[in-house]
């Protein structure tokens, strides 16, 4: 296991490697054809489907050995929905419906949504890469059923939204859209629970760039007459970017290490917690040290920054999963905190 | 970054169950008052009654070889030992030094002899070890040292001053780091050696410092022209740094680095769960995220002591983040005295708190202050 997960990487690294320069992140669009051809290698290793089970044509690896996939992806800074087509094809695959080719993303938010017949209108809110691919899975409840619901659409009427990130996201309406699949979501698996780790890994795989970008510009950048890393105070945020990422690491290592990990709520609220509060750290860490150029579009430091931004509002805030480790163990248990802990 | 990694290590059913033995002892330990929790108790809470329980009970010199009377366990079910003893806030402090490194450096660098004539006793709780570090003129700048030992006949001659050494007033031994050689010039690291000393030596004279709290744990020792026998040197002689750089990783890297202050936020929580519930959850869930993430950060390098890696800056990352912890705790337990006022918390609790708040600056010192840990951790990075 560990040795195929290995290859994958190696192979992974040299595609991505090949590819991905702060050009490509900066027309992430059908016609960009580098972008395509990127992802037409990517599809050819296999990683869409890499945890889809054996019968949808499928690798059906665990679904914790992309983790490390999706975070080199994001510490490479490949502008490509990997981790969105990834989450999409595994849990098409385990509702058992065949998962189409091709990029597809989700969409988990939505406005007044209403199924008649064999279609369906209203709005999904804030959909990844929806420039990308007309495949959409819907994750959302119907008739108090949690539904996972294949749609594909014509995207005429989708609105690129401004926020955060520096990859697109869409607001789309709906109207009659044809459904090509619909089943009951596979109870085993909460997809705010998913989403929260893969945002996570996501999010640390970023933050191991930016701290390498913070000690390259600050080894190389000279102020008064020395590099800007010969400062004691440089040196001291840098070492504070890198605790708050060893921490995140480490609650990310218990998460791959556990056997059933998205069942372990509480392991995934630490993780989502500790990744967020570091990324708040390492996002006004970084612009500090990197001075006006880390403030532009041409230095990539901004590409990172920005997908934090957004990652840590997904799938729960900090807020969100304090709340409910709070309440998990203050209301659910007549364990003291050592007991709850240990 | 791959070289801060924190690899996840499980806990084992029979980890498990050492978890529950030592439980089950404090509990009995409790309900017979042989003790009270306290805060800091590793630090403040001395009793050699109590050490000495814990030496027969097997759990003092955990990993050192039988045949020194240890007990040939591992880091982690050390770890669990000890994780457990500091939640509960029992008297600790006596024997804590000894066992967290003075044994484990005699072991490292010792010769025969002192390997013989002390593990047992530290092993049994019956040998308290203080530090012998920081000078009156030598504190962050460790290399700066100026006591300095002599070669005479037969022995050394040694001369100078520690300070700041909690329980050398108690102890039976300090690891004092001396200059036996001038520094050269472009390595201040070299002519640094170890020695073992007996502080009921003749010309040895230890005075205590009442801290602001007003309790005295910490001592300065004037060495007078004290006379050692030859095999008072631990380790070899000029390569005092690099022994003492090993020493401090088990200084820095344990649960009592974000464990200090557990008994005082487990009474918090048992007293107030009921109004925690309505309007505290989130507050105690981000203690908890923290809490749990350097129980993990702190165990995961117990694995790496056991497999004989030297997890110097991993230590620096756990020191850093647990200080950071222990204050944001009491933090948010001072801020929750808006909504029940310090007054109408039982004594007790307020006892804790209260010492609590006057404790929590010196987390940040003993064992190397902020700055030294980010320095440590910047030059890992390449910055310096």
């Amino acid at each position: 296991m560990n040795e195929e997960l290995g290859i994958i990487l190696e192979t992974t690294s040299k595609i991505l490697n090949k590819h991905v320069g702060h050009k490509l992140r900066q027309n992430i669009d059908n016609n960009n054809s580098d972008l395509i051809n990127l992802w037409s290698e990517i599809e050819q290793l296999g990683l869409p489907k890499i945890a889809v089970k054996d019968k949808f044509n499928g690798s059906s690896l665990p679904l914790s050995t992309t983790l490390p996939i999706i975070k080199l992806s994001n510490n490479i800074g490949a502008p490509i929905p990997l981790s969105e087509t990834i989450l999409s094809n595994y849990i098409l695959s385990e509702s058992d419906i065949n998962p189409p080719s091709g990029i597809i993303t989700y969409a988990i938010d939505v406005k007044n949504l209403k199924i008649i017949g064999n279609e369906i209108s209203g709005e999904l809110i804030s959909v990844p890469y929806l420039n990308l691919t007309n495949k959409v899975v819907v994750i959302t409840e119907i008739e108090k059923t949690k539904k996972v619901i294949l749609i594909k659409n014509s995207g005429k009427d989708k609105e690129l939204k401004k926020n955060f990130l520096s990859e697109p996201r869409y607001n789309l309406k709906l109207n009659k859209c044809k459904i090509l699949d619909m089943k009951p979501i596979n109870l085993r698996i909460n997809f705010k629970h998913l989403g929260a780790i893969v945002r996570s890994a996501q999010m640390i795989g970023s933050m191991e760039k930016i701290l390498d970008l913070c000690i390259d510009y600050c080894s190389q950048r000279k102020q008064f007459g020395r590099a800007l890393s010969k400062f004691q105070a440089i040196q001291h945020q840098i070492s504070e970017m890198a605790v708050e990422l060893s921490a995140s690491s480490a609650a990310l290592s218990t998460i791959t290490n556990s056997d059933d990990f998205y069942k372990n709520k509480k392991d995934i609220a630490i993780l989502k917690i500790r990744a967020g509060v570091a990324a708040g750290k390492v996002i006004a860490i970084s612009h500090q040290v990197h001075g006006a150029i880390g403030f532009t579009q041409e230095y990539e430091l901004a590409y990172f920054t920005r997908n934090l931004n957004s990652w840590r509002n997904d799938f729960g805030n900090e807020s969100y999963w304090e709340d409910l480790l709070g309440k998990d163990f203050l209301e659910n248990n007549n364990q003291n905190l050592w007991e709850y802990l240990t | 970054m791959s070289k801060f990694n924190f690899p996840s290590i499980k806990e084992t059913n029979d980890l498990s169950n050492l978890r529950k033995e030592v439980r089950n002892f404090i509990t009995t330990s409790l309900n017979h008052k042989e003790f009270e929790p306290s805060a800091d108790a590793w630090v403040f809470s001395a009793s050699p009654e109590f050490s000495k329980k814990l030496g027969s009970m097997g759990w003092l010199g955990m990993s050192f070889p039988k045949k020194y009377g240890g007990n040939e366990r591992t880091a982690l079910e050390r770890y669990v030992v000890t994780e457990e003893l500091l939640a509960s806030g029992a008297p600790v402090a006596a024997h804590w030094i000894a066992d967290r490194q003075s044994g484990s450096q005699i072991l490292r660098y010792g010769n025969e002899e002192q390997k013989k004539s002390i593990i047992p006793k530290i092993t049994a709780g019956e040998c308290f070890f203080a530090i012998g570090m920081s000078e009156p003129d030598s504190g962050s700048d460790l290399a700066s040292v100026k006591t300095k030992a002599t070669k005479i006949e037969n022995g050394w001659k040694l001369e100078g001053r520690k300070i700041w050494s909690t329980g050398a007033h108690i102890a039976n031994y300090m690891i004092v780091l001396v200059r036996t050689s001038p520094a050269s010039e472009n390595n201040r690291h070299e002519g640094l050696s170890q020695f073992l000393v007996d502080l009921s030596l003749p010309n040895v004279s230890v005075k205590g410092i009442p801290d602001m709290t007003g309790q005295r744990h910490f001592n300065e020792t004037l060495f007078d022209n004290v006379i050692l026998s030859e095999d008072a040197l631990l380790g070899v002689e000029g390569k005092g740094w690099s022994q003492v750089v090993g020493e401090l990783a088990l200084e820095r890297s344990g649960p009592e680095r974000f464990l200090s202050h557990f008994t005082l936020l487990e009474s918090f929580i048992n007293e107030f769960k009921n109004i925690l519930i309505k309007s505290g959850s989130k507050l105690i869930g981000k203690l908890i995220a923290e809490l749990q993430t350097l129980r993990r950060m702190s165990f995961s390098i117990a694995s790496m002591l056991q497999n004989g890696e030297s997890p110097e800056t991993q230590a620096a990352f756990v020191k850093e983040l647990g200080n950071k912890f222990e204050k944001t705790m009491v933090e948010t337990l001072r801020e929750f005295s808006n909504i029940i006022p310090l007054y109408e918390w039982p004594s007790q609790l307020q006892n804790l708190f209260e010492d609590a708040t006057l404790r929590i600056p010196s987390n940040s010192l003993r064992g190397g202050t902020t700055e030294i840990m980010k320095g440590i951790i910047a030059r890992q990075l390449g910055l310096r």
